[in-house]
């Protein structure tokens, strides 16, 4: 399977660029996830990538084949690609049997009848929906129309799989085990898929590669974990973690041979390993830090931060703090309560390695630039 | 259901029952109940003239077409035959034959070629929209507005000029072009509602334009095709002016030879009326074969469309 490359991708809709030079290169065998809110321009690349729409400039390449460059004018149809699509509503043909659903593609490129028999019903076991080849769709849950979709786009052996928020039609609990049947899929065919998704869970779960898009643009691409301890800049960190990374705004300071930040109530110290920012002096910055890294104590330590307790949301597993630093609130995750109440006085320590700090004007991660994916 | 229950809905009914009584009882329901029956009778009375109006002159067909010439200058044209008759049929029968096979014909494959060429029409304008399609679209629909007779004339010159004048390929030609703007309207309203995943499913699965409309979107649409057939066989088995035009002895259609029927010195009225009714039973059997789709199908562009 090749690879593909999309090189200064640009789609407008009147005057509102969907895309504005869009650079990937997704390797063979990936699952790649493009990652955003809704109206980032992730469906629009998909798309481009199926040769469903037309873009205004740029290329994209299947390895050394060009199939879609609109400076040459030229764009290979979808039918000619030997792609595989997956739809957020599965678009199954409602008058054809789960069979002739799968055998669709198959009869376009006239295989024989044995060979299409073959392949439908291989293809449907290892789905284990071949107890379903001979109902119509309308006599299908949601699960097994997704399945009967995701056997369509495996049968004809495509070079590269497109899914479209697939599994975003399925209830909280199948999407839960549709996401591990995807990911076993993927290992069992040694698949490129290119994978849409609005859902940061389903993103960082899944992905071998997160490309995430906001406004047409990508802002980062990256391995999981590091898009989601390194993220590149505000909007990649407010985007992914749920509850959303604690953002404050504050002033770097030099005081004494020690760097800080004035956060305005407070000044908080930062540990001295932080080299690159010991030469910013008064730097405005904005200081991100997730609800897992912030350290919750009843006794009050050096450099620590006084808060109450507002509210305590108790999710299962795990609860969710929210404190009151007086102008802010900050959210923290605990795995165990140790008796903190609401109301309670607490101390607030940030766990220094996973502090990020971004610049207040570029967005930047000030930090991001150590790391290489 | 529990003892107890039962006799909570027992008391329940009782209550309703009393408050039932005191409502029929008190005046003001009294005053409307009389309203209610005065609306009914005249609405009815309104009904019932509309129907005699609607349903006399086809009674008084039908009684005529049952009637000998002498039978029918004796007694009210209201009247049963004295003794009923089939002789106007087997004459009406004769006169019509060719003429209504002639008819079925050209209608048949006008219906077909007019509600393909409209389906096709309607998938293009809108599933495979390109620049300028709603335009075409815009032009179209303004077909249905143009009427027959304001291109009469033109119409004659091209297909005596095509050299198809007075044969069925005439009509055929004529009523498909003509039926056009109709059917892609109402095939367009339809193929709206079938979503557009469908068709990029179709193109990723390696589906061209061609093999997505025989093998997606033709096989989606038998309600559209029953609509948009019933319509177009009926309006063009109806056709009268185009019959007048575009034809003449050679190639006969039954609106064209029924009206002749008529139009002679002396017209035998019971014959007229027997070739009448032989002229509307095809568009008859076709309402009742096919009117429970036809239902399904003109409900479905109401809600959908």
């Amino acid at each position: 399977m090749p690879n593909v490359k999309i090189r200064n991708l640009v789609k407008k809709y009147g005057d509102i660029y969907a895309l504005d030079k869009i650079n990937l290169d997704i390797n063979d065998g990936e699952l790649f996830i493009l990652l955003g809110p809704s109206g980032c321009g992730k469906t629009t690349t998909l798309f481009s990538i199926a040769g469903l729409i037309k873009p205004e400039e740029g290329e994209i390449w299947f390895g050394d084949h060009l199939v879609t460059s609109a400076e040459r004018n030229y764009i290979e149809r979808p039918q000619d690609r030997n792609i595989a699509m997956v739809f957020q509503d599965y678009a199954i043909y409602p008058h054809l049997t789960v069979f002739k659903n799968i055998a669709f593609p198959l009869q376009i490129i006239n295989l024989s009848r044995e060979e299409i028999k073959k392949r439908v019903f291989d293809t449907a076991k290892s789905l284990g929906i071949e107890d379903l080849l001979e109902r119509k769709p309308k006599q299908l849950s949601g699960g097994q129309r997704q399945r009967v979709a995701l056997a369509r786009a495996i049968v004809r052996e495509p070079n590269v799989f497109l899914m479209d928020e697939p599994l975003s039609n399925l209830d909280a609990k199948l999407r839960v085990f549709a996401r591990a049947e995807l990911k076993r899929l993927h290992k069992r065919l040694g698949i490129t898929i290119i994978y849409v998704t609005h859902d940061q869970i389903e993103a960082l779960s899944m992905g071998t590669t997160i490309a995430i898009l906001n406004k047409g643009k990508i802002e980062q691409v990256g391995k999981p974990d590091i898009i989601y301890n390194v993220p590149k800049n505000l909007f990649v960190a407010g985007f992914i973690g749920s509850p959303p990374m604690n953002m404050i705004d504050g002033v770097l300071k030099q005081e004494n041979g020690y760097t800080c930040i004035d956060l305005g109530f407070t000044k908080y110290k930062l540990s001295d390993e932080l080299e690159k920012i010991k030469k910013m002096n008064n730097k405005k910055i904005i200081l991100g830090i997730r609800p897992e890294d912030v350290l919750i104590s009843k006794q009050n330590a050096s450099n620590s931060i006084k808060a109450n307790i507002d509210i305590i949301e108790p999710m299962g597993r795990e609860f969710e703090i929210h404190l009151d630093l007086g102008e802010k609130i900050l959210i923290a995750v605990l795995r165990k309560m140790d008796s903190l109440n609401t109301g309670d006085e607490v101390y607030l320590t940030f766990n220094d390695k996973k502090i990020h700090l971004f610049d207040k004007n570029t967005e930047e991660n000030i930090f991001a630039s150590n790391y290489k994916d | 259901m529990s003892s107890h229950e039962v006799n909570q809905t027992e008391t329940l009914d009782v209550i309703d029952d009393l408050k039932w009584e005191k409502i029929h009882s008190s005046k003001v329901f009294r005053l409307s109940k009389i309203k209610q029956i005065i609306k009914r009778v005249i609405l009815y009375n309104v009904l019932i003239v509309a129907l005699i109006v609607t349903v006399i002159p086809l009674w008084s067909g039908i009684m005529s077409a049952f009637k000998t010439q002498a039978d029918l200058s004796l007694t009210s044209p209201l009247a049963p035959p004295t003794i009923p008759t089939f002789e106007p049929f087997i004459y009406a029968w004769q006169e019509l034959q060719q003429p209504l096979i002639n008819s079925v014909l050209f209608t048949t494959l006008a219906t077909i070629f007019s509600c393909l060429l409209g389906s096709i029409c309607g998938f293009v304008l809108t599933k495979l929209k390109f620049k300028g399609s709603n335009t075409v679209f815009l032009l179209l629909t303004l077909g249905i507005f143009l009427p027959y007779q304001s291109i009469i004339i033109p119409l004659f010159i091209t297909i005596r000029n095509l050299g198809i004048y007075d044969t069925m390929w005439a009509m055929i030609l004529v009523h498909s072009v003509y039926g056009i703007p109709m059917t892609t309207l109402l095939f367009r309203s339809y193929y709206e509602s079938i979503p557009e995943s469908l068709i990029n499913a179709a193109k990723t699965d390696g589906a061209g334009i061609m093999a997505i409309y025989r093998r997606l979107i033709f096989p989606l649409s038998p309600l559209p095709f029953v609509v948009a057939g019933v319509f177009q066989f009926t309006s063009i088995w109806n056709d009268y002016l185009f019959a007048l035009i575009l034809t003449g002895a050679n190639f006969e259609p039954a609106s064209f030879a029924l009206s002749n029927m008529a139009g002679g010195t002396e017209t035998a009225w019971n014959n007229t009326m027997a070739g009448t009714f032989l002229y509307s039973l095809p568009i008859l059997l076709i309402f009742v074969v096919l009117g429970k789709y036809l239902m399904q199908g003109l409900m479905a562009g109401a809600v959908k469309g």
